[in-house]
């Protein structure tokens, strides 16, 4: 944790946040939706990767060594995290090598230009380079962190150590809300709440879903969580539409009683003593308290289908991330039992492995 | 605690109008034991789809195209979600009526591996399915057929507007009816740059350009004992 900090802040130093962010903020290619070009609100302590301004440079021949020597390091890894913690293999690190290159090396028209010189733009210089790789495989610190961001979606999401790096599994919750809102006209004008929002993924996603009546509430314990995801939501230009509240659960929810249309939530769900047996760039770097659902890890799970109740308009819509199997059914079975009358029309739905990852259903 | 890994067949079935026509469920089916699902497929086929039997399944919707699709995921067993940071998000695609199957890897989330292997089957396609040409009499090169000619083809009128390279997602579409063209005139490209109003020098030149064009030309050819093009 120290040594965190204490990078960050020299990372800190070497890239004063504020002042790039006046450069910065190109979309990023391939992009169809506006995002926002000017943003008042920074991104909490470094800057991702793909958002720095290209002040650096290498030679061809000096990034070349540079990539040599990672992908060196990559394969003498071989499958040697795959089998010691179900960590990534050579293969996936290789390909995560790539995606890295792709945030740092410039790629336009003047880049052109100046590669014919033999000259490569950079947006982070190859001493950070060899820094960074270091980190990964030395201290399995997640590709995510690395670069500042996570593919999701069509999305591209800033992420930084304190946030959750969103997983892929939760994409679907967007298509389960998708489904609702085709049936539903209405739906797509209402109040939604994300709770524990993390990076803000699916209250940015949802945004995008909604028309102009429409509004989301996302809602984080952590105030690191938090401003990553205002960051995010001033990024896709959705500052108006998505509101981002500090505080727990429902907590900052009390003047939208019985007013939202839907609800969704990737809680912690992993029970407590499982955390460290998780692959190491799971259990030594994501925040414990996004990923720790108590005892059996249905503490936070319980809460928030006990408030979902209350807090739902009836006939509004819920969809929750679990832990799989055991969790979906025992959630079903206390939405269908012990809460017997408030809910209808409760699913287990599985996720694109065929674990049976979320439950969904209806305010009664 | 190495993981054994294989891919898992989803059903796709499209409700609704999805924006990119992904929703997808699942069907759990039979076993159970074990660490692997056994995941049985059902498949949806709308009634759009039902009418076509004209192989034209490149103008489909998206929506449409992913109803006649299998889709099917790289997966991991262990427990995922939460616990995992690994993007194994591979996706493939197996196109039910004419069996062709196109998967994509390489991208950084899984939505995008949806969208590459989408775009890959509608290329395998262009490249696999042929469509017979009637009236070889009376031929006139469709739409798009003509965005993908060189401007100095003399049936090009100047309405039709740039020409596109393989990059744009249209060109399938145009690879498709100029192979149909080649397919119709027993593989001659002499032929076929006749009814195009192009040299043959230069219908070459645009087959050779894109790689996966070029080879079902030349496979084409091989089947009718005719030389490759270089």
């Amino acid at each position: 944790m120290m040594r965190n900090c204490f990078s960050s802040s020299i990372r800190q130093t070497l890239y004063p946040s504020t002042s790039l962010f006046k450069y910065l903020q190109k979309p990023h290619p391939a992009k169809s939706f506006p995002i926002s070009s000017s943003s008042s609100c920074s991104f909490p302590t470094t800057t991702p990767l793909f958002l720095r301004p290209p002040i650096h440079s290498a030679s061809f021949p000096e990034l070349k060594k540079w990539q040599d020597w990672a992908k060196h390091l990559a394969l003498s890894v071989g499958p040697k995290f795959l089998e010691s913690d179900n960590g990534p293999d050579a293969d996936l690190l290789c390909r995560e090598l790539k995606w890295l290159l792709e945030d740092v090396v410039v790629d336009d028209e003047n880049a052109t230009a100046s590669a014919a010189s033999g000259v490569v733009k950079l947006r982070a210089g190859l001493e950070e380079l060899y820094a960074l790789w270091r980190q990964r495989i030395e201290e399995r610190r997640p590709f995510q962190y690395l670069v500042g961001c996570e593919h999701w979606r069509d999305l591209v999401l800033c992420v930084r150590e304190g946030v959750l790096i969103p997983r892929p599994e939760t994409e679907q919750i967007v298509d389960l809300v998708e489904e609702v809102i085709c049936e539903d006209g209405g739906m797509r004008e209402g109040l939604w709440v994300d709770l524990g929002t993390g990076s803000g993924a699916l209250s940015v996603a949802i945004g995008r879903l909604l028309l102009d009546a429409g509004r989301v509430i996302a809602t984080d314990l952590s105030p690191i969580a938090a401003s990553v995801a205002a960051f995010n939501v001033r990024r896709y230009g959705l500052q108006d539409k998505v509101d981002v509240r500090l505080g727990s659960w429902f907590e900052p929810l009390q003047d939208v009683n019985e007013k939202p249309v839907g609800l969704v939530s990737n809680p912690p769900y992993i029970p407590g003593d499982h955390i460290f047996g998780l692959q190491a760039e799971v259990a030594r770097h994501e925040p414990r308290i996004a990923l720790d659902g108590g005892k059996n890890g249905m503490d936070a799970l319980l809460h928030i289908c006990e408030g979902a109740a209350t807090l739902l308009k009836p006939g509004g819509f819920f969809a929750l991330e679990t832990n799989g199997e055991k969790q979906s059914e025992f959630l079903v079975d206390f939405m269908t039992g012990k809460m017997k009358g408030r809910f209808r029309d409760v699913r287990v739905v599985s996720d694109f492995a065929g674990v049976h990852r979320f439950v969904s259903g209806f305010c009664c | 605690m190495a993981q054994s890994i294989s891919w898992v067949r989803l059903a796709v079935a499209v409700r609704g109008r999805s924006s990119l026509g992904f929703n997808y469920s699942i069907y759990h089916g039979g076993g159970g034991g074990g660490g692997g699902d056994v995941v049985k497929c059902c498949c949806c086929w709308s009634s759009s789809s039902e009418r076509r039997d004209d192989k034209q399944y490149l103008k489909l919707e998206e929506e449409v195209l992913m109803d006649q699709c299998e889709m099917s995921t790289f997966k991991s067993s262990g427990p995922g979600g939460q616990h995992r940071n690994k993007r194994e998000s591979a996706v493939r695609l197996k196109h039910l009526p004419t069996g062709i199957i196109a998967q994509a890897v390489e991208d950084r989330s899984q939505h995008k591996n949806r969208a590459s292997a989408l775009a890959r089957l509608r290329t395998l396609l262009a490249l696999k399915v042929r469509n017979e040409i009637h009236d070889l009499d009376n031929y006139t090169p469709p739409p798009e057929l003509l965005l993908i000619l060189p401007l100095k083809s003399t049936i090009r009128g100047s309405d039709v507007g740039p020409q596109i390279g393989p990059n744009n997602p249209k060109f399938a579409l145009g690879m498709q009816a100029l192979l149909d063209l080649i397919f119709a005139l027993n593989a001659s490209v002499g032929d076929a740059a006749n009814y195009l109003g192009l040299s043959t020098g230069a219908l070459s030149r645009l087959i050779l350009s894109d790689h996966s064009l070029r080879m079902a030309v030349n496979e084409l050819r091989a089947s009718k004992g005719m030389k490759p093009l270089k």
